[in-house]
């Protein structure tokens, strides 16, 4: 029943097998305060990661006796740290995300990233981007399962309007104080501007980089003949293509050409990139294709 | 070099329209918009370099390029555009078509006729004519035919090509020529172009005021016709003689056929050899008219069939009537040595309203009308004012041996007792100007004259015999047979010849009638005889038998039949000999100047084609 639903976002059979999933990180970039992803730094959980001399104000549970007794010199014991994970959603929501289902699937994994970000007791801060020159819609950072339903709400209530591109995007949202973690991107990347600067700005703030390209079939397979006069949605700007039947070869070429560029600049920060098509059903992309990519587990 | 002309530079204005055309292509006035997410992309790929190469661009503003090469072919198309052959341009083109017998040969078996070729290469004439220029077409055969005026209406031209026939008769190439010397009077006509199998009498003393174009159709296939055709009585009846010739090229057997009065009465094969004419003599045993056919049938293909049969009429037999005053006793003396002659006058019998022969002098100067009639010492009331008789001795200088009357007849040493003597100032000129021909010269004018007229010849000896000593002479019993054998072929009794197509043979009706001729074509014809009771000028243009009737009553049968050695052995001739120069058939077609508009209309055609084609066709997506 409709009424039954947790979200509108996607059905509750979804919703339960999003819980069950989590996030998984490249690198562990995580924060001081306690959470469920282990360190690399020494901490207090169980799992054994070092030795190392002992100094002087170490605190002597840690060190280890049994080496001490054999060879008179003490050792300290070093354990994984358990560190909190920021995870940070950027939504690109201006007017080009209207076409297709680009929204709606942008939306919908920036749910299901919220979910398991909140169920593996993350800190979750969603960033929606509208209007060039006014911050970004925002959800404050927040965690645990009894946010949930609040950032259900926020992502339901995003509407696709402005013409924020996507890099400025990044800075703007990068102005508020963020955590290490990840911070995962969710845009068509159709922008004029350069993507180099955000993304360094994503990895030296250490968030580890998860672009996601969503694009309608029509922007990955354009079946387009004549002269056409092309209008952009954002800035009204046109653009006055003759026989673009002809050039539609060239087109393929220059997005496969901007899909490998995005994937080296993601890459070269230890970041990952995904382009994915806006009509492929949520529970493919999720159960199928996110999996297997290794972005969730 | 020669560059293209155009008829109508004036259209060229019309190229102004490439100004709208390619503004209102980029203005791009029916571009439909499409929204898109972002030009991001969009604006990439029109800012690669292999979209703004040449070819590209080329390519992007192909259907531009259509569309001016389009408006150009129609603009050019309207501007008539004509490719010059000839510095000196006709404006006024005479065609003289050659539709004689022998254009009607075929080149093979199923083949065209040689009209049918000289229609197609006249066709294309006018279908090439520039918008100034003007054709009249001619018809040539026995005479001239202005088919039209000079125009350049081509539905025109092409009518009355189309309803030019072959015509079985001899062609004259002289009153074509000067049809197109009278046509000089209504336009500046520099050449005339003359259109035929070839099949022309290679001399002609007509003086060319122009330049003529002699143009040649391919030649025709072998021919076999009957040229001659005709008969001479003998003590059983007739004996009929008949003259076989073929084209070069021809032989085989040939299959002859007589009938008479519809009645198959003779058949005979021959064989005909190359280059050699082939004689046939049939026995006709009548002295009842009759109406002969001779049909050949060759076992091989024959380009002509008009000459395949030929007609002859003979006359029933009877004596010849001769009219001869008792008083010219020298004559009737003469005469009376002769067989099958009816004298009139005599004894007991009145005289005939109509004789072959009569003889008369000054004194006896009447007696019935007659075809053959000799006037002795009697000077025709229209030359006393060109000559006078004097009495005193004539001497003859010459005389005509070949004329039908003197031949074999001296003159020489006769003693003639009258001397006509010509005015002063007049000469032989002078007599012939007045229709009569000199056969007898004497010393101070002619002695015997001759004219001829549609109902028969006259013959006059302006001396009388009575006063000279020609009845004593040999040659007088000679002269007077002359002149019995002259009354017996005029008479058609002594001989019988076929009558060749062009006009019936002139005959003696009653006078003041109206007439009905139906000829072999189905047509009818209305005549009507002249004051002295002769129908003559009766056009015989078709091969065939032609009826006279008046009322229901039968007046005359003749068949006609082509007859003409020339036009049977299609002989060709490749320069024709005029007086002062002489001209060479042409191989090439004539050279006029050639429209090319249709070219660009069908550029244009395609050019649309390629345009709704580039326009329609699917696009080049890439396949995913």
């Amino acid at each position: 029943m409709a009424g039954a639903q947790y979200t509108s976002l996607f059905d509750n059979a979804t919703l339960a097998r999003v819980e069950q999933m989590r996030l998984q990180p490249v690198r562990r970039l995580t924060n001081r305060s306690r959470g469920e992803h282990l360190a690399g730094k020494g901490g207090t959980s169980i799992e054994f990661h070092d030795y190392r001399d002992y100094a002087a104000g170490d605190d002597v549970r840690y060190v280890d006796w049994n080496i001490f007794a054999r060879i008179q010199r003490p050792y300290l014991k070093l354990y994984r740290h358990e560190e909190e994970l920021h995870v940070v959603i950027l939504l690109d929501a201006s007017a080009s995300m209207q076409y297709g289902q680009k929204l709606v699937r942008a939306r919908q994994l920036a749910a299901a990233f919220a979910v398991m970000g909140l169920l593996n007791g993350e800190k979750v801060s969603i960033d929606a981007c509208h209007h060039r020159g006014r911050s970004p819609v925002s959800l404050a950072p927040c965690t645990g399962r009894i946010n949930l339903k609040r950032v259900l709400e926020f992502l339901e209530a995003i509407p696709a309007a402005g013409d924020f591109p996507i890099e400025l995007a990044v800075e703007e949202v990068l102005k508020q104080p963020r955590g290490r973690g990840m911070a995962i991107l969710l845009s068509d990347f159709l922008t004029f501007g350069r993507l180099e600067r955000p993304l360094n700005l994503l990895f030296s703030a250490g968030l580890e980089v998860c672009a996601i390209q969503l694009l309608t079939p029509e922007e990955l397979r354009p079946d387009l003949a004549g002269d056409v006069r092309f209008v952009d949605c954002e800035t009204g700007h046109t653009l006055d293509v003759s026989s673009v039947g002809d050039l539609l070869a060239i087109y393929q070429e220059h997005l496969a050409a901007m899909q490998a560029e995005l994937s080296l600049l993601c890459r070269q920060r230890s970041g990952r990139f995904l382009c994915l098509d806006a009509d492929t059903p949520i529970d493919s992309i999720l159960f199928d294709v996110l999996r297997r990519k290794g972005w969730v587990r | 070099m020669t560059w293209p002309g155009f008829s109508a530079l004036s259209a060229a204005w019309l190229f102004a329209l490439l100004a709208p055309l390619i503004l209102f292509y980029f203005l791009k006035l029916r571009r439909p918009r499409l929204e898109i997410s972002s030009l991001a992309l969009w604006r990439q790929v029109i800012s690669d370099q292999r979209v703004n190469s040449p070819f590209q661009k080329f390519k992007r503003n192909l259907l531009l390029l259509l569309q001016i090469l389009l408006l150009s072919c129609l603009v050019l198309a309207a501007m008539q555009p004509f490719w010059p052959a000839d510095a000196d341009r006709a404006q006024f083109i005479p065609v003289l078509i050659d539709c004689s017998a022998s254009m009607g040969a075929l080149d093979r078996p199923g083949g065209v006729t040689r009209l049918d070729a000289a229609k197609a290469e006249v066709g294309k004439l006018i279908d090439n004519l520039l918008p100034q220029q003007r054709m009249c077409l001619i018809a040539l055969d026995q005479s001239a035919r202005r088919l039209t005026d000079f125009t350049d209406n081509h539905r025109v031209l092409h009518e009355a090509l189309h309803q030019l026939e072959v015509r079985p008769v001899p062609s004259r190439l002289e009153d074509g020529l000067r049809m197109a010397q009278a046509l000089t009077r209504l336009a500046p006509v520099s050449a005339v172009l003359l259109i035929t199998d070839g099949n022309l009498p290679p001399q002609s003393d007509f003086e060319l005021p122009f330049r003529l174009t002699y143009q040649q159709v391919p030649p025709a296939g072998p021919n076999l016709g009957i040229t001659e055709l005709n008969a001479r009585r003998s003590a059983a009846g007739w004996e009929v003689f008949a003259r076989l010739e073929g084209s070069a090229g021809l032989q085989g057997l040939v299959e002859c056929e007589l009938w008479q009065n519809g009645e198959q009465v003779h058949t005979e094969s021959i064989t005909m050899v190359e280059g050699e004419a082939a004689r046939l003599t049939f026995s006709v045993a009548t002295a009842e008219a009759a109406s002969l056919e001779l049909r050949i049938r060759p076992d091989s293909f024959d380009a002509l069939d008009v000459d395949n049969a030929a007609f002859l009429e003979l006359p029933a037999a009877r004596p010849l009537l001769v009219y001869c005053p008792e008083e010219l006793f020298s004559y009737r003396h003469a005469l009376r040595s002769h067989r099958d002659i009816d004298l009139y006058p005599r004894d007991g019998a009145a005289d005939p309203p109509e004789v072959d022969l009569r003889f008369a002098d000054a004194l006896r100067n009447s007696g019935p009308k007659s075809r053959v009639t000799l006037h002795i010492g009697v000077v025709p009331g229209d030359l006393q004012p060109l000559l006078t008789i004097e009495d005193r001795l004539a001497e003859v200088v010459d005389w005509s041996r070949t004329s039908a009357l003197l031949r074999h007849v001296q003159l020489f040493d006769v003693q003639i007792g009258e001397n006509p003597v010509s005015r002063p100032g007049v000469g032989e000129r002078d007599y012939e100007l007045a229709g009569y021909e000199v056969l007898a010269q004497g010393t101070e004018g002619p002695l015997i004259l001759e004219r001829p007229s549609e109902t028969g010849i006259d013959f006059f000896l302006l001396f009388h015999t009575d006063r000279s000593s020609l009845p004593f002479r040999v040659g007088f019993p000679i002269l007077v047979a002359n002149a019995v054998e002259l009354a017996l072929e005029r008479a058609a009794l002594s001989e019988a010849r076929s009558w060749p197509t062009g006009t019936l043979p002139p005959h003696q009706v009653a006078p003041d009638s109206e007439f009905l001729v139906d000829t072999p074509d189905g047509r009818r014809l209305t005549v009507r005889s002249n004051a002295e009771g002769v129908l003559s000028g009766i056009p015989a243009t078709q091969h065939g038998r032609y009826v006279v009737r008046r009322g229901s009553d039968l007046v005359a049968n003749w068949g006609v039949s082509l007859l003409a050695a020339s036009e049977t052995q299609l002989a060709t001739t490749d320069k024709l000999q005029f007086p002062e120069t002489s001209v060479a058939t042409s191989t090439e077609r004539l050279r006029t100047d050639r429209p090319l508009w249709s070219w660009f209309a069908w550029a244009a055609l395609a050019l649309l084609l390629a345009e709704w084609w580039y326009f329609q066709r699917r696009p080049e997506g890439v396949s995913v």
